[in-house]
């Protein structure tokens, strides 16, 4: 058995000790001792002491792939590979604790604001430092132990298990959102969650783990179903689900469940699934730019700034000022309806303009450019200069509620459903695109872009059809923005809303609608239904965004036809790795699963 | 500006806006006819007007505020010190825009992060700063509590561009150009967020010296102590980088990774190694300017690195990316453009405060020199598009 010397899993250790006095200082463990998730035992504080040594055995257990095979680090040396790094964890975060209290708790915290004596006496379980330490270091190996030794243990096992907990984990960390969804349905909630502890109550948690695990096993079971159709019938179509008639009956399940949820969820809920849609117009606007047609736009809040100001202005919104209202310099009184396709137009007009002598630039170039023009929105947004026509620092206030027939959209459920309107239209546009004329010619520039040209796709023309249109969605999103909070300030126009939405984009996958909605959800709804965690969000983006790029850039729901490639590709060389093993040894009879390399989606430039 | 725009379409780089060659536009004509929309190059009517326009801008405003009666009129002292302001910023600006052209030159991608590091060197010393301040050491041994500051920040900033090579970049290195610039992206908002966390998310106060306090006269012109200390600072340090560059072996093997990595490394040269060097002597520039930008402005934030990042980066494209006498010049020159420039063509046309607008003028600069010549000024013309 090859592997690696323990040097090498001292070092993980040692690294795994660092992520947690780096979690630590920031604050993610202290602040948290009080967020109980299941019980009064399972807090945040104590699952992210956990995680770090649990994960750094589960990673150093993975799989290797030598030599175009899979080889399995065996359930023995994974726990023991598993236990040395968690004691290496366990020891550098505790020596890390047992230093601190030397020096002098109050020394460091004039530097380390989250250095107190609570985390000290956390972290070393309220025992006299060093005995701490000790104890944090036999129990970061056992956890270490038990990650390596639960990657190793057989799929059947661990899909279930880890469902479970997952499970548990997100309904203990949804606890100020689903009792409240709870009692809107009359429901009884103090069976799930504990109205002392706020977290999951313990029968609770075993419920939600049990449905966990039977929904994880069904689903293996169809699964299982659908592959053994395939493989007999031989075609993709076979179905699972029985047909169409089934099919149809789900869709429709599906539609009613979409059309009730704001109802069911409450305002809280709505409010948070209200921004999801703005951003998912935004993300589908700058998946044509970046998905498509490879361009990529680090200022996209440009085109979200423009649509709610501009909507604002022609919508008669006044102006915030110090005594009260005022005028805007130029503004218009026409309804909602009738701004919007102005509000397009000018966005595309503007899309255009911009684009027209920026496009040549090669792509990081382009990026940075971008990044300066929605810069200087934000800038000529708070600036005095403009501030007769927007408002200023002050902003602007009584945007329209786009009311149909007598029916506004200023309230969170309603405006649900003009943002789901306008995202399923977005949506459709996007993937008709997609398939069009136009859309083969956007694929082919962002694969090559000298070929395409070569082939005779007019690739300026293209480039600058992306950017209109992707503006002109991008406008919509910063309209739907405007008439859902009533009133606009500079504040919600920085740079980072370029960032959030190039990060939803590549989290659910560049070119992928279904990654789009995936990705509004994960980074946008899960950070505003996890309101506790505010401050931390931006350090999980960027940590985010470093880690997409490195491990999955293809991102979580990749694009449908990419993938197709991608695993062409992959049958192709299994086929090729089963010739050339068989050859190897003739004399095995079975071999064991074809190597799977993980598939390496590209961004292309 | 429209010098550079004629310049531009004669170039040697004309592309797909530009009639491609010949024969192919031959066949065009040929088989379509073309509508006459369709014969208007564009892209180079919307450049030509935007020259115009920010060129007639320039001159109009320039006229206008130098024209406006004499009580609304800055004085003498006020030009002075806008350049003497303009002089040391833009010293700052190119400290850390020397951090972007060396990492440019070897690794031909943008350290979009690089802004973060320069904060991480500022943030970090403002606690040693504080503790003299306190206890008086900074008073009675200004140079030495300086000299300690700095060395803080700029152990601070090498370790934090080491880190971001090690575990943001160097996995990256053979992947398209734009995953590392968005893993760049994410370890800016990372690096940011991380300092937040650590050191909490309001403004705080960075001592100064007193002796730093007064002004300096200096042919009779009066100019703020901590004005000449930065450009003294990043005079003596730019010219120390040259010699490094120019003169010594680690220099050469840069040089020759920037040139052409394989075939360096071929050369025995530890090609991982003079990408790190490369990184830790960007760090050291952003440490000293860190500390000297947070010295001029006495007051940190975890926030600071953002805009003096993207003038400094603009700073090196505008000097042309990759040189070092370029990332000076641009610095100096987008430092002059920040503090005069606003005062100069906005005050004419009755802008209330005009440098409010003053970070727009970046972003417009930034703009107009990658779409008028991308190589910048000192550049040898457009780098290669892939």
């Amino acid at each position: 058995m090859t592997g690696q010397p323990m040097s090498s899993w001292i070092r993980a250790g040692l690294a795994a000790a660092a992520t947690s006095i780096f979690l630590a200082a920031v604050g993610l463990i202290e602040r948290f001792r009080d967020l109980n998730l299941v019980g009064e035992e399972v807090t945040f504080a104590g699952l992210v002491m956990a995680v770090v040594p649990f994960g750094v055995g589960y990673v150093l257990a993975r799989p290797r792939i030598e030599r175009g095979e899979r080889r399995e680090v065996p359930l023995p040396r994974a726990a023991l590979v598993g236990a040395v790094a968690g004691i290496a964890a366990g020891l550098g975060f505790g020596a890390a604790a047992v230093a601190v209290d030397a020096f002098g708790v109050d020394r460091v915290r004039a530097v380390f604001l989250n250095v107190t004596e609570g985390l000290i006496e956390l972290v070393t379980f309220g025992l006299p430092p060093v005995a701490g330490a000790g104890v944090l270091a036999v129990m970061s190996g056992a956890l270490g132990a038990l990650g390596g030794a639960y990657r190793r243990s057989p799929e059947r096992w661990r899909r279930p298990l880890g469902t479970a907990v997952v499970a548990v984990l997100v309904l203990g960390f949804l606890q100020r959102i689903v009792p409240i969804a709870l009692d809107q349905l009359n429901l009884e909630r103090d069976w799930l969650y504990s109205r002392r502890t706020g977290g999951l109550t313990w029968p609770g948690a075993a419920l939600a783990a049990v449905v966990a695990v039977l929904a994880s096993v069904v689903k293996a079971r169809l699964a299982e179903r659908w592959r053994d159709l395939a493989d007999r019938g031989g075609s993709e179509g076979a179905e699972p689900f029985g047909g169409l008639r089934l099919r149809t009956a789900l869709f429709v399940a599906g539609l009613i469940g979409v059309a009730a949820l704001p109802q069911v969820v409450g305002s809280v809920v709505s409010e948070v699934l209200g921004t999801v849609m703005v951003f998912a117009l935004l993300g589908l606007g700058l998946n044509i730019v970046v998905g498509y047609a490879g361009l990529l736009d680090l200022g996209y809040v440009f085109f979200f700034a423009t649509g709610a100001y501009t909507l604002a202005l022609l919508t008669g919104a006044t102006l915030n000022t110090f005594t009260g209202q005022a005028e805007p310099a130029l503004s218009a009184e026409l309804g909602f309806y009738l701004a919007i396709p102005i509000v397009i137009a000018l966005a595309a007009a503007t899309g255009l303009l911009i684009g027209a002598p920026v496009l040549r630039l090669r792509g990081d170039y382009l990026a940075l450019v971008t990044l300066g023009l929605g810069e200087m929105v934000t800038v000529l947004v708070k600036s005095p200069w403009l501030t007769p026509l927007v408002g200023g620092p002050n902003g602007m206030r009584n945007v329209t509620d786009a009311a149909l027939f007598g029916f506004g959209f200023r309230s969170p459920q309603h405006f649900y459903y003009l943002g789901l309107a306008f995202v399923l239209l977005a949506l459709v546009v996007s993937h008709r695109l997609a398939a069009s004329r136009i859309g083969r010619a956007w694929t082919a520039m962002r694969e090559d872009e000298q070929i395409a040209d070569a082939m005779g796709v007019n690739v300026v023309r293209y480039k600058l059809l992306a950017f209109a249109m992707g503006g002109a969605i991008g406008s919509l999103g910063g309209a739907l923005f405007a008439v859902k909070i009533g009133s606009l300030t500079p504040a919600s126009f920085e740079v980072i809303v370029s960032i959030q939405v190039l990060g939803l984009v590549i989290l659910g996958g560049l070119g992928s609608l279904p990654g789009v909605v995936v990705g509004a959800l994960v980074l946008v709804g899960l950070p505003g239904l996890l309101r506790e965690f505010e401050e931390y969000r931006f350090l999980a983006y960027g940590a985010a965004l470093v880690g997409i790029m490195a491990l999955r850039p293809q991102g979580l729901v990749p694009n449908v036809r990419r993938m197709r490639e991608l695993r062409e590709e992959e049958r192709a060389q299994d086929a090729w790795a089963r010739a050339s093993i068989a050859q190897e040894r003739e004399d095995e009879e079975e071999y064991e699963e074809p190597p799977v390399e993980p598939a390496g989606g590209e961004l292309r430039p | 500006m429209l010098g550079a725009v004629g310049g531009f379409a004669h170039g040697p780089h004309a592309e797909e806006g530009e009639p491609r060659s010949a024969a192919v536009t031959t066949t065009r004509v040929l088989a379509v006819r073309l509508r006459w929309y369709e014969r208007v190059p564009w892209r180079r009517v919307v450049l030509v007007v935007l020259g115009v326009a920010i060129v007639a801008v320039v001159v109009v405003g320039t006229m206008k505020t130098l024209g406006l009666p004499e009580a609304q009129r800055y004085t003498g002292q006020n030009w002075i010190n806008f350049v003497a302001r303009g002089i040391s910023q833009g010293a700052i600006l190119a400290m850390i825009a020397i951090g972007y052209s060396l990492v440019y030159g070897i690794l031909k991608m943008i350290n979009f992060a690089h802004g973060e590091v320069f904060m991480a060197g500022a943030f970090s010393s403002l606690f040693f700063a504080d503790a003299y301040a306190r206890s008086g050491f900074l008073d009675r041994h200004p140079v030495a509590a300086t000299l300690i500051c700095v060395a803080v920040a700029v152990a601070a900033s090498v370790l934090t561009a080491i880190l971001l090579e090690r575990l943001a970049y160097r996995p990256l290195r053979s992947a398209p150009r734009l995953v590392p610039l968005i893993a760049a992206v994410g370890a800016s908002l990372f690096l940011q967020n991380a300092f937040r966390g650590f050191f909490g998310p309001q403004p705080r106060g960075y001592p100064r010296p007193q002796v730093l306090g007064g002004q300096l006269s200096i042919l009779g012109v009066p100019f703020q102590r901590m004005q000449v200390l930065v450009f003294v600072v990043a005079a003596l340090s730019i010219v120390a980088l040259t010699f490094l560059v120019t003169r010594t072996k680690t220099g050469r093997s840069m040089r020759a990774v920037a040139e052409d990595r394989e075939i360096a490394s071929l050369m025995g040269i530890d090609v991982d190694r003079t990408i790190v060097v490369t990184f830790a002597i960007g760090g050291v520039f952003a440490g000293i300017a860190g500390v000297l930008y947070a010295m001029t402005f006495e007051q940190v934030q975890f926030t600071m690195g953002f805009r003096p990042g993207i003038a400094a980066f603009t700073a090196a494209v505008l000097g042309g990316i990759g040189s070092i006498s370029g990332a000076a010049l641009g610095g100096l020159l987008i430092g002059l453009l920040l503090n005069v420039g606003p005062a100069l063509f906005l005050t004419g046309f009755g802008i209330p405060s005009p440098f409010s607008l003053r970070d727009a003028f970046v972003f417009l600069v930034l703009v107009l020199v990658l779409v008028f010549r991308p190589g910048g000024l000192l550049g040898t013309g457009e780098p290669e598009k892939v």
